[in-house]
């Protein structure tokens, strides 16, 4: 073989392992382990003592050790594909070691392994995988509450609800697997969906994303053509990074909503003065603070504020600003220029100083945060709006809606503005992210919310005072903050290319 | 050069508001044009001038014969129509209705002669404002005067005649009146914040007497629309006032803090995009390799931490475990910009960098990059000389609005460090609130904002053609 037949057959070879998915993810989870196992062995030595800790060491041992059994499935999956064109069965079952992976957390490998066990891969299969998954690893935070002295009263109902859906799930799994074949589902599976839109009260996105792509295509099964949503949602999943930002969100909505029956708000914000300042432990994994407040409990908390005031302070001036833009764009001329010059003068303010300046002037408290925030946001999203509706009002669908007689409002609210939707949503999922970011900034000066709430801006605040004795206050919530704003990224760059494959 | 201000004059003459300015700016020789104007047009001038013409026409029409036509054609018409409807009309009511349909098609005649008439119709025209003023440019004597009289007036001509000048004029006539409006804005929720700076300065323990005093001193007794007029002409004259806490004067202390604000900006940035252009030109260059993956996440991670985690952490591993660096800013020593602008720099490189990515993208699978690659030239030449001038425009933009966001301070940042920077002075001056420095801190960062935007677009047109002529044809 010359060198040109050579690259020719590693160019077949590459793009035939390109077409298996679960090669793909376990070549990423392999990646990720190891980037992982780096991190701790990096943080194990300290440089000023010249010690390496013990613990820190073992896990990434443990890490490394996970890390040479995923590169062993991965190597045998490689010769699979190159060899018989497929994963043999014997490779296949290895799946069940990287599900079991995820006990030590590794979530990369978990869903390797739940790919590496199923051959056909449709939407369904992938959505009740990350769903369970969800669960799963809600189950797994909240369970760490029996370490502490006590719990809350409804602790033990919401973990016997957490875990029957965990069962119930893993019967979805199950059953989906049966009875979805390609684009012909069984219409029994009906049922099967109105209940995980229910447990969709948990706030598992997925489940409701489930039970609503079961229902509508046993009601559609007849069509040929496909649904667009469902289609949007198969190329998110097609992206390992987007899926995993959408993995982190709903994990972190669901647990945000759980934690009202499984975490006990006292642990987060009572006072325990003879807890005051402890380092890690299994009783406070993330430690106490100067008053002797779990962490670890109040970062679980701030999820909830955090979420919620990224996603108003996203969703009011997406209302108010795309209303402005598409009367601007839409009637043109002097209205745009009055209410353009109008927002221009907002645009000239930075965001957060002119947050700064309202939550100053009106006192700290989570509302006038949001209100402060989103008048910042209005004039992006009316431009936005604007620009696209712009577009649109020229094109040949709005003149013939405007030729059979519609009035402008029909012509704004059912033709123009679906049509500019895209662009919306993934402004929006980039910028609740911002809007996370400047929230803990603004608490983190004192300016956004009130104190005693747990929010990660103000953990870190207690946390920069005591940066030298008691760095990990400072350390977690940071990551916590970094974990969701890069989750939103994440999903809004995946978005962006399952909402207009062009761009891509 | 004449007809270069005629002409610019005209068509500012179209837009209401360049009206309103020329004539001010103009107002002696605008006001001889008007009196000449008024003289010109006066009603009884343009009456008298159609029924010339009028007479003129209907003469004509009598002697070449088209009377006549008419006067034929139309009785021909009305006693077809008699017969053809069989009505019985005598022939003296026949008459009458000829005459009267006569009447009115020579009226048409009339007017549409005059319409196809352009000479009568210039005339007319230059009864309107404009000709009038155009009409007196040709007088030697006037010019000689308007142009000593009104020289404001023909620099504005000559701005408005440049592409480029009429440009920046609007821009800057549109940032005074961003500055005017921020100014409003601003001031309108700080006056209607329920806080009390009397209070908070003076502390609870003031007494009523006290707190008279102190707003009559700084003027807080008087209504809201005074207040704000103030507000106006202070910021008109460049005059900010003092600050209520330590009373020094608010435009001294900006420009003191302005330099150190200044140094951190330009020093981040020369960080960020040492870093950010390069990567994003190999990421672009090796799209879906490693290395694109790798940074990206990186540069997605840059813009996904929070400015004053960062900062700690730094100042964690730095400054306490380590010793390399001091944690908190001091002028006089460079060591000490160093965290703060890497901090500041992260944010700027990660947007740097995936802008620089996707617009290098754009542009490498262009139709001309193909051809200069298949003239032979080698792939870092096509690079550096072909694709890289045409992506640098929106790297451009994204480097001059962040240039311009940071050195409205980086309040956060500036905190962390410590820095007595122009973001942590307004943050400092608040909580009390102190109106004065707010309101100039925040009149100066949304002035900086705007001309770092103003800079921007007018790099943009040096830089690429397209926008220049759009400009030029605007």
């Amino acid at each position: 073989m010359d060198k040109r037949e050579k690259e020719y057959v590693k160019r077949e070879q590459n793009r035939k392992l390109k077409k298996v998915q679960e090669y793909k993810a376990t070549g990423f989870a392999l990646g990720a382990t190891l980037i992982i196992a780096a991190i701790l062995l990096f943080n194990s030595y300290s440089i000023k003592t010249g010690e390496f800790k013990s613990l820190t060491l073992t896990l990434a041992g443990g890490y490394f050790a996970t890390a040479v059994l995923q590169f062993l499935i991965w190597t045998k999956m490689k010769n699979d594909i190159i060899k018989r064109d497929g994963v043999t069965t014997l490779t296949r079952l290895c799946g069940f070691l990287m599900i079991a992976l995820l006990l030590s957390g590794n979530i990369f490998a978990a869903i390797a392994g739940f790919l590496t066990i199923k051959k056909e891969k449709n939407l369904e299969y992938q959505l009740s995988v990350y769903m369970l998954l969800t669960t799963l690893c809600v189950l797994l935070v909240s369970l760490i509450n029996l370490f502490k002295p006590y719990v809350s009263n409804t602790f033990f109902f919401g973990m016997g609800l957490l875990a029957a859906i965990a069962v119930l799930d893993i019967l979805a799994m199950i059953l989906i697997g049966k009875g979805v074949k390609g684009k012909q589902v069984d219409p029994r599976l009906k049922w099967l969906g109105v209940l995980l839109i229910l447990t969709a009260a948990t706030g598992n996105i997925f489940a409701l994303v489930l039970g609503l792509v079961l229902i509508v295509k046993i009601r559609h099964k007849d069509d040929l053509a496909t649904i667009e949503w469902i289609e949007v949602i198969r190329r998110i999943f097609r992206d390992n990074m987007a899926s995993l930002g959408f993995f982190v969100v709903t994990f972190l909505l669901a647990i945000s909503i759980c934690s009202y029956l499984t975490f006990d708000y006292y642990v987060a914000t009572e006072n325990d003065y003879s807890a005051i300042l402890l380092n890690p432990s299994l009783v406070y994994p993330f430690g106490t603070d100067n008053y002797g407040r779990c962490v670890f409990t109040r970062i679980v908390f701030g999820a909830r504020i955090s979420l919620v005031v990224g996603i108003l302070s996203t969703m009011v001036p997406i209302i108010i600003g795309g209303i402005l833009g598409a009367v601007a764009g839409f009637y043109g001329n002097r209205m745009d220029n009055s209410i353009m010059r109008v927002l221009d003068i907002l645009y000239a303010v930075p965001g957060i100083l002119l947050a700064i300046a309202i939550v100053a002037a009106f006192g700290t408290s989570t509302f006038n945060l949001i209100m402060a925030l989103s008048l910042g946001n209005v004039p992006v999203y009316a431009r936005t709006v604007r620009a696209t509706v712009l577009g649109l009002s020229n094109s040949e669908f709005v003149e013939a809606a405007r030729a059979c007689g519609a009035k402008d409002h029909v012509i704004i609210l059912k033709h123009i503005l679906p049509n500019s939707m895209a662009p919306i949503i993934v402004r929006a999922t980039l910028s609740i992210g911002g809007a996370v970011l400047s929230t803990s900034s603004l608490s983190y000066l004192g300016l956004g919310v009130e104190p005693h709430i747990p929010e990660w801006g103000n953990i870190l605040k207690i946390g920069s005072k005591y940066l030298e004795t008691n760095s990990y206050l400072a350390i977690y919530p940071g990551l916590a903050i970094i974990v969701l704003v890069l989750a939103f990224n994440y999903l809004g760059d995946g978005l962006r290319d399952a909402l207009d494959p062009k761009l891509k | 050069m004449r007809s270069m201000i005629l002409d610019a004059a005209k068509k500012m003459y179209r837009r209401p508001l360049y009206r309103l300015l020329m004539i001010l700016l103009g107002l002696p020789t605008f006001v001889v044009t008007f009196v000449v104007y008024l003289m010109h047009n006066s009603g009884i001038n343009k009456k008298k001038r159609m029924e010339d013409a009028r007479q003129k026409i209907l003469a004509g029409m009598k002697t070449d014969g088209t009377l006549k036509r008419i006067q034929a054609e139309t009785e021909d018409y009305q006693k077809n129509k008699r017969s053809f409807f069989a009505s019985k009309i005598s022939d003296a009511e026949l008459m009458k209705q000829v005459d009267k349909e006569v009447e009115k098609e020579t009226q048409a005649y009339v007017t549409k002669k005059i319409q196809d008439n352009h000479e009568l119709q210039e005339l007319l025209k230059r009864t309107s404002f404009i000709n009038v003023f155009e009409a007196l440019m040709g007088n030697p004597i006037f010019v000689v005067f308007s142009v000593l009289t009104s020289i404001p007036f023909y620099l504005l001509t000559l701005i408005y005649a440049n592409a480029y000048g009429k440009y920046i004029l609007e821009r800057l006539f549109m940032m005074i009146f961003v500055v005017f409006g921020v100014v409003f804005l601003v001031f309108t929720i700080l006056h209607m914040s329920p806080m009390d700076p009397a209070v908070n300065i003076l502390g609870q323990t003031a007494t009523q007497d006290q707190i008279v005093e102190f707003n009559r001193i700084y003027g807080l007794d008087k209504p809201y629309l005074v207040q704000l007029l103030q507000v106006f002409k202070n910021i008109l004259t460049f005059d900010l006032g003092n600050s209520y806490q330590g009373n020094e004067v608010v435009f001294d202390a900006i420009m003191r803090r302005f330099p150190i604000t200044l140094e951190l900006t330009i020093a981040s940035l020369i960080v960020s995009v040492a870093i950010a252009i390069p990567a994003g030109i190999i990421s672009a260059v090796k799209q879906y390799s490693s290395f694109d993956y790798i940074f990206m996440l990186i540069a997605l991670l840059g813009l996904s931490i929070p400015n004053f985690w960062l900062g700690l952490i730094l100042i964690l591993n730095w400054s306490i475990n380590m010793e390399w660096l001091p944690a908190t800013y001091s002028p006089d020593n460079w060591k000490t910009l160093i965290m703060p602008a890497i901090v500041l720099g992260t944010a700027l490189a990660a947007s740097v960098a995936r802008m620089t990515r996707s617009s290098m993208l754009e542009v490498i699978n262009a139709d001309y990059i193909v051809t200069a690659r298949a003239k032979g030239l080698s792939k870092t030449k096509v690079i550096m000389r072909h694709a890289l001038g045409n992506a640098m425009i929106p790297i451009v933009t994204v480097i001059g609005l962040q240039f311009g966001g940071m050195l409205g301070g980086s309040a956060v940042t500036e905190k962390v460090f410590n820095v007595n920077g122009i973001g942590s002075y307004i943050v400092d001056k608040q909580f009390v609130p102190d109106i004065p420095v707010v309101l100039a801190g925040v009149v100066y960062v949304a002035i900086i904002i705007s001309i770092a935007n103003l800079l921007v677009d007018i790099l943009y047109a040096f830089l690429d053609p397209r926008i220049k002529s759009k400009i030029k044809s605007s």
